[in-house]
């Protein structure tokens, strides 16, 4: 397995393997260059190693003679909003999202609060290999500081203007939120108080020790599942560790895969204002295909990845950017995905429509998911998936998409093939009416690849 | 561009310009390599107050998490608090973060083993070579600890610096003392722990900014603001630390600056009355001292210049006060294990306390030696070469080799001695009288001249 990436997310890896102490010195060094000593705003997630990776990135940046502003454990959503707000040049987000434990990032921000885009990162990347840094003289090196006292406030104050607060009040849901003992906790109460929730929220102690696997989606969303039914709420949420995704749980105690938490906001959102211009990636169920065709819409589709989605939403004017992952925002909200967003969004659509979350989730189309892997070498993977699109010509299908590894669309479902940016696999994911077409389809489409590895690939 | 050297690896540290050889990558791969060389653990970080601190705090807790290591930090804390609360905290070991006495530009990180004293030079060359393997094995998320704070070390020093003198008889006299901070650590300490021993307390240079309003370095000739205060002021004594807070001058009540070599003199003349035994004395130390130790039938050995080979040397010999009278440098392992600017006042106070005269009136009844120094550019090669030859000129004569060559006359001595840290040869003689001193610096200059040249003409 690989350990070290430089990619859509900036710096990657697993602690000590690939992600050291070193290489975020000189990713953080290289940052402070392209900003050119501008302020930057530093924020963490609660795992063990974004304690060091903070104090390796806080040194370099006032190294570069950046200004660092300190926001300590706040979840992702909040750093973006707080970039604009404190009109910083971008921003350092350390923190491991929704993988693994060992795994952490160093994520870079600009200074509109979103990911890096991609000819922004390229630049980063060419100073990171270049290693020539800027150095601030010892007179120019800067005092850290922290973030104004009233952060959260203000970023609540935002959220609440953007959603219809008066509306969940009134409904004075019961919740269970699952914060996956990530940085989430540190405004949840008062996110609560403001949306006159009773929440219940579980795994929400700093300890560094993920509770369970950070992706939401429902084989994580056991802990909640559970006690959805026996304490009579409204509604689960599970977070990742920053806050950025999240997958529903129903009040009948339904799991939902993460894939339909987009397509439930978009449906909201997109029955209050029709025929509007929805971003997601190349992988996302096509039950949002569905929701924004039933409402008129248009919907686009990118590389995988946030920038790649908001970056695209902002080049069309587009409202929604999404991804099956269980992320969304909209462009009246930051430029980053944020669950505290989404979650609020969907107390809304509860709260407004009068139903109940098991019944807003009949209303989405659902289709099966199979997903899987095969190995193979990162050299031979771009050149294999080329290999089988052009054998793929000729078979009966709807169309070919190749922006990001190749998918296969039919009328019934579809199936894409990606290589994977941490593993030397290539990434399969297969979805259609019914389990079975979809494991048909997995099936062929495994022969297909194993036959090019295992003639000489 | 010029080449010029930026960067020592020595047995006091790491020291280098910020920002050119001194950097964050640097700093956090030596504090990873120094957390694999003590053998994980606990390891204790301290700073003074150079606008560089912060930023070198932040890459050296990196690092030693990266290994396995729990940072303790103290914040800014004189250098001898960080090396006292290393053995109090039971540490691995210390870093720290400081210059000591070199211009803002320069920074460093100061090595301390677990008994508290810097890392001697074998110990030095083991960390170093960890270091250049450049693979400290870092850990993965599982294996990392994680780092604490230890509020107000420095009460913890000053207390063990109170329990060993009387501080009921220096508050008795209510002294009027003046300091000069020196922008440093002192500038955050000082004046409350004078104050605590009742004095009443004059500061100049009292902002804790590390941005130095004075030369860092306490000679006698930077401290003319401080004397001015202590006429002004009319005060008893006045003081002049280092940024570290390690070093210590003193100005008397006339406001004159003494030599830097009477802030040792004057404590061992004060603490052999009461704890006689051996002293050790770096080999650039006055002889007055030799004078003063002879008084309580005492003796003094020598030990290579560097607060470490001082330390080590008493260590040795079971000493318990010595010192580096060159730099205003005094150890008394009773309370702490290096030099320790803190202590050096407390014992002076404490002196002025019980012989109830004035400072200018002890000074006056000391013998008064001369010193002077020359230097010579020289390659260090070449500065090894002089000393090993004038070694076996003078072998009949009483010498010292420990250092250099230190020829030894009964008024008198010189030293011959390559700089640690600069390409040059330097001739430091001391002897009873200013006449004396310059024909010893006449004759010597000559000789070494004529060496030089030697040198120089064969290829």
């Amino acid at each position: 397995m690989r350990s070290f990436k430089l990619g859509n997310a900036g710096m990657r890896g697993v602690v000590g393997s690939g992600l050291t102490v070193e290489r975020a010195i000189d990713f953080a060094s290289a940052f402070g260059t392209m900003v050119d000593g501008g302020r930057v705003l530093v924020g963490q997630d609660t795992r063990s190693s974004s304690n060091m990776l903070y104090h390796a990135v806080v040194s370099a940046l006032m190294g570069a003679g950046c200004r660092v502003c300190d926001a300590g454990i706040m979840p992702a959503g909040v750093i973006q909003f707080l970039i604009p707000r404190l009109e910083a040049s971008g921003g350092l987000l350390i923190g491991g999202g929704h993988q693994a434990m060992g795994w952490n990032a160093a994520i870079p921000l600009a200074s509109n609060g979103s990911y890096l885009n991609f000819i922004q990162l390229q630049e980063l990347f060419d100073i990171y290999r270049s290693r020539q840094y800027r150095q601030a003289p010892w007179n120019g090196i800067q005092a850290l500081e922290q973030i104004p006292d009233d952060s959260i406030d203000a970023y609540l104050d935002a959220l609440c203007k953007t959603v219809n607060v008066k509306a969940i009040k009134k409904a004075g849901f019961t919740v269970v939120a699952d914060f996956c003992n990530g940085s989430g906790s540190i405004l949840a109460d008062r996110l609560a108080a403001r949306l006159g929730l009773k929440m219940i929220a579980i795994n929400r102690i700093f300890s560094g020790v993920l509770p369970h696997e950070p992706e939401p989606r429902p084989r994580s969303a056991a802990q909640v599942q559970s006690v959805v039914g026996p304490l009579n709420a409204a509604a689960g949420f599970v977070f990742n560790s920053d806050v950025s995704r999240v997958s529903l749980v129903s009040d009948s105690g339904e799991a939902l895969s993460e894939e339909y938490t987009a397509p439930l906001a978009v449906d909201y959102l997109l029955a209050k204002k029709p025929d509007t211009r929805v971003v997601t990636n190349i992988c996302s169920s096509r039950s949002l295909d569905d929701v924004v065709a039933r409402h008129g819409g248009e919907l686009y589709k990118t590389r995988v990845g946030q920038a790649w989605a908001i970056d695209r939403m902002t080049e069309l004017g587009a409202r929604i950017a999404c991804e099956g992952s269980g992320s969304l925002t909209t462009d009246a909200w930051i430029r980053g995905f944020d669950g505290f967003y989404v979650m609020a969004l969907v107390l809304e659509y509860m709260a407004v429509s009068g139903k109940k979350l098991s019944e807003l989730a009949t209303e989405i189309p659902r289709y099966h998911i199979v997903k899987s892997s095969v190995r193979c070498q990162p050299s031979h993977a771009y050149t294999l998936i080329r290999n089988i699109a052009r054998e793929l010509k000729n078979e009966p299908k709807v169309s070919v998409i190749e922006e990001d590894g190749i998918r296969l669309d039919w009328e019934d479902g579809w199936i894409s093939l990606r290589a994977a940016s941490t593993e030397s696999v290539i990434r399969m994911t297969s979805e259609a009416r019914t389990r079975e077409i979809a494991i048909d389809r997995e099936f062929h489409m495994r022969g297909l690849i194993e036959k090019q590895v295992g003639g000489g690939a | 561009m010029k080449f010029r050297q930026n960067l020592k690896f020595g047995t006091s540290g790491v020291r280098g310009i910020v920002g050119e050889s001194l950097t964050p990558r640097l700093t956090s791969a030596l504090a990873a390599a120094f957390g694999r060389y003590v053998g994980v653990g606990r390891v204790l970080v301290g700073r003074d107050t150079r606008p560089s601190g912060e930023m070198f705090e932040h890459s050296v807790v990196a690092g030693l998490l990266s290994v396995g290591c729990q940072p303790v930090l103290l914040g800014v804390v004189p250098t001898p608090t960080l090396q006292l609360m290393v053995i109090e905290a039971k540490a691995s070991g210390g870093i720290g973060i400081t210059a000591s006495h070199n211009p803002g530009e320069w920074n460093a990180l100061k090595l301390i083993g677990r008994n508290g004293t810097f890392l001697d030079e074998l110990e030095a060359g083991e960390l170093f070579d960890v270091y250049n393997q450049n693979d400290f094995n870092p850990c993965r998320e599982s294996e990392l600890r994680t780092m604490w704070r230890m509020e107000d070390a420095f009460a913890t020093h000053q207390k063990r610096i109170f329990a060993n003198i009387d501080v009921e008889a220096i508050r008795k006299h209510r002294f009027k003392v003046a300091i000069d901070c020196c922008n440093g650590v002192g500038a955050v300490y000082s004046r409350a722990f004078l104050e605590e021993l009742g004095c009443e307390v004059y500061a100049i240079h009292e902002e804790p900014s590390g941005v130095f309003e004075r030369v860092p370095e306490p000679l006698p000739e930077h401290l003319g603001a401080l004397c001015k205060l202590v006429r002004s002021k009319k005060c008893h004594i006045g003081f002049a630390q280092d940024p570290d807070g390690d070093r210590l001058s003193v100005v008397d009540d006339t406001g004159t600056a003494l030599p830097t070599h009477y802030s040792l003199l004057m404590t061992a003349d004060h603490v052999l009355g009461e704890h006689p035994g051996p002293i050790v004395a770096n080999i650039q130390t006055s002889m007055n001292l030799e004078e003063i130790a002879s008084t309580y039938g005492c003796e003094v050995a020598y030990a290579k210049v560097g607060e470490i080979n001082v330390v080590g040397k008493m260590i040795e010999i079971g000493a318990e006060f010595g010192g580096e009278g060159n730099c205003g440098g005094v150890i008394w392992r009773r309370v702490t294990p290096g030099r320790d600017s803190f202590i050096t006042m407390a014992l002076l106070l404490e002196m002025l306390a019980m012989c109830r005269e004035r400072v200018s009136d002890i000074v006056a009844d000391l013998d008064h030696y001369s010193t002077m120094s020359v230097k010579f550019p020289c390659p260090p090669s070449t500065a090894r070469e002089i000393v090993r030859e004038m070694t076996s000129r003078y072998a009949e004569r009483r010498l010292m080799t420990i250092d250099g060559l230190r020829i030894n006359y009964n008024d008198g001595w010189a030293l011959i001695r390559p700089s640690n840290t600069e390409p040059v040869l330097r001739l430091t003689v001391e002897a009873l009288s200013q006449e004396r001193t310059e024909a010893f610096i006449k004759r010597f200059e000559a000789e070494l001249k004529e060496l030089l040249d030697q040198f120089n003409q064969t290829p």
